[in-house]
């Protein structure tokens, strides 16, 4: 049986799963506004924000939850070679496999598509578009103009690169939605549903308002940040449960455990 | 297991450093605290001290100011006052400045026996109240190429009456050793060199108080020549005038000086050669 403190620790695993998706102000909001622009006449959308903020779980739960009503295929990991795109797009929308040795021409695929105009929209979500060479966003977006296939893109906004600048972006993306860290009070409710997920609710109890500060002082509201933070808070925890119970106060949340997870992972300069 | 040992002694120390260091900050603070007050207190001492003997000297001065025809206004025209003024000048500009007018003024080496005993007075009255100033402060009078007013003084009387006026005054400091006979002379071959229409004013007094007018006269006019605006050569020309029975012209000449300098000290003495008094 997993101890109480394993089980914590389990539920702030970094994975994106539509199971673990926790639904906040911010998020439900963003949710609405890339739904509702599916419905919209729009070759692309774009959905991008600094990397922890929520964009791969947005296009998960999106993938889940209209996967059975329309065609809407999800590439969780970017496909880097332009001849396995190619093939993964014909693949998906004629349900056909190719075999290993072939390979899908793109003319071939563009009259592919115009000729299935105004008979099917096909919803692609891709992840992590920052990793595409341009010229394969070139027949990306050389697809979308066909109207038959649409994307859903995310990107990591850099502070360097101002991609919605970017020429094929720009005359493309009619919607463009901007994904932020959570605020203090959306950060408390983000660990308060996870671990009452689990029914943990006399171990949500002994968290005080300060221990949440403290820990949005560390994370920022970045989700990827204060799962990772949670994660190793409980990794603490269970080892002392395991080696020396004697430390731990099952009543009261330590807060020297909090302290010296943010020391462990670089958080405090001890 | 032996990571989070590690941990725990980092924490450990994070702890210390978290509890101490607060501390620490607030005991910088305090000590800084601590020794600005101590600078700005030194400070204010420092400038009481500085300010002190310049007010002292200020006073000194008002007082050599008000006896302008005195030995005080004498005293500064020496090349040791200079010096003085000099460093003076460093310390407190608006000292100089006093100084500096108090040189440009007339000096006139006539003693004015009454004007010297209150300078003394109030030399004697800053001296005891100022024990603590350093000697280096004070305006002194030093041997210099005039006479101090005491040996002026003592020019007319009797050696007996010398020690009893030089007693009070401690001018015995000076060692001045000059006689009656070797004074004139002194004071003639110092002209000779000098040129200084002082030296011929004080020769002129020297031989009025002789009753040698003729040569009280012959000075007066020397020095009347090197400047006309010595008003004690006006006086002393026109009362060897009197003397030598030649009052109307004594008269003519200190009225028109008079009518030039409008000085009530020439009034008066036109009144007592009128009168006769001289």
């Amino acid at each position: 049986m997993n101890s109480r403190y394993e089980e914590l620790k389990n539920i702030f695993v970094d994975i994106v799963d539509n199971s673990t998706y926790v639904e906040l102000d911010s998020t439900a909001y963003n949710y609405s506004v890339l739904k509702s622009s599916l419905d919209k006449p729009l070759k692309m959308v774009l959905l991008y924000g600094k990397p922890g903020t929520g964009k791969s779980m947005l296009l998960n739960r999106l993938y889940h939850e209209l996967k059975e009503y329309r065609e809407i295929h999800y590439f969780n990991s970017p496909i880097l070679s332009e001849k396995e795109f190619l093939k993964s797009i014909y693949e998906a929308m004629s349900g056909v496999d190719i075999p290993v040795q072939m390979r899908v021409n793109f003319d071939a695929l563009l009259k592919y598509c115009l000729k299935l105009k105004e008979q099917r929209e096909v919803v692609f979500l891709l992840d992590e578009c920052q990793l595409y060479s341009e010229a394969l966003m070139e027949k990306i977006r050389l697809l979308s103009d066909t109207r038959v296939v649409k994307f859903v893109i995310t990107l990591h906004k850099t502070d360097n690169e101002d991609v919605i600048a970017k020429e094929h972006f720009k005359t493309r993306i009619w919607e463009v939605i901007e994904m932020s860290n959570a605020n203090e009070y959306d950060m408390e409710l983000y660990i308060q549903k996870k671990i009452l997920s689990k029914g943990l609710i006399d171990f949500f109890k002994t968290m005080k308002k300060s221990h949440f500060k403290y820990i949005y002082g560390h994370t920022l509201g970045n989700f990827r940040e204060t799962n990772k933070y949670l994660y190793t808070i409980f990794d603490i925890y269970e080892y002392y449960e395991k080696n020396e119970p004697a430390k731990i106060d099952n009543k009261k949340f330590s807060k020297k455990i909090l302290e010296m997870a943010a020391i462990r992972l670089g958080y405090i300069n001890a | 297991m032996r990571k989070l040992e590690e941990l725990e002694h980092k924490w450990f120390n994070y702890k210390i450093k978290t509890i101490l260091m607060p501390m620490v900050k607030v005991s910088s603070l305090y000590l800084v605290a601590v020794s600005l007050y101590y600078v700005y207190d030194k400070k204010e001492h420092l400038f009481s001290s500085v300010y002190a003997p310049s007010h002292h000297m200020t006073k000194v001065l008002g007082v050599s100011m008000e006896s302008n025809n005195s030995v005080m206004a004498r005293v500064v025209q020496t090349e040791e006052t200079k010096q003085e003024e000099i460093k003076k000048e460093e310390v407190a500009p608006s000292v100089s400045s006093s100084l500096e007018k108090v040189s440009f003024a007339p000096v006139i080496p006539v003693i004015d026996m009454e004007k010297e005993e209150r300078v003394h007075h109030v030399k004697k009255r800053v001296k005891t109240k100022r024990k603590h100033v350093a000697k280096s402060n004070l305006v002194k009078a030093k041997a210099n190429a005039y006479l101090t007013p005491k040996e002026l003084g003592v020019m007319g009387k009797s050696s007996a009456k010398v020690v009893s006026v030089q007693k009070p005054h401690k001018t015995k400091k000076m060692h001045f050793t000059s006689t009656r006979a070797n004074y004139a002379e002194t004071i003639k071959s110092k002209f000779s060199k000098s040129n200084n229409p002082r030296d011929a004013l004080l020769l002129a007094k020297l031989y009025y108080k002789k009753n040698n007018f003729k040569e009280a006269e012959k000075w007066a006019l020397s020095a009347n020549k090197l400047n006309n605006s010595l008003e004690e050569s006006w006086f002393l020309f026109a009362k060897s005038k009197v003397k030598l029975g030649k009052k109307h012209e004594a008269l003519k000449i200190l009225v028109s000086y008079y009518k030039k300098s409008n000085s009530t000290k020439a009034k008066a003495l036109i009144m007592q050669i009128k009168m006769g008094k001289i």
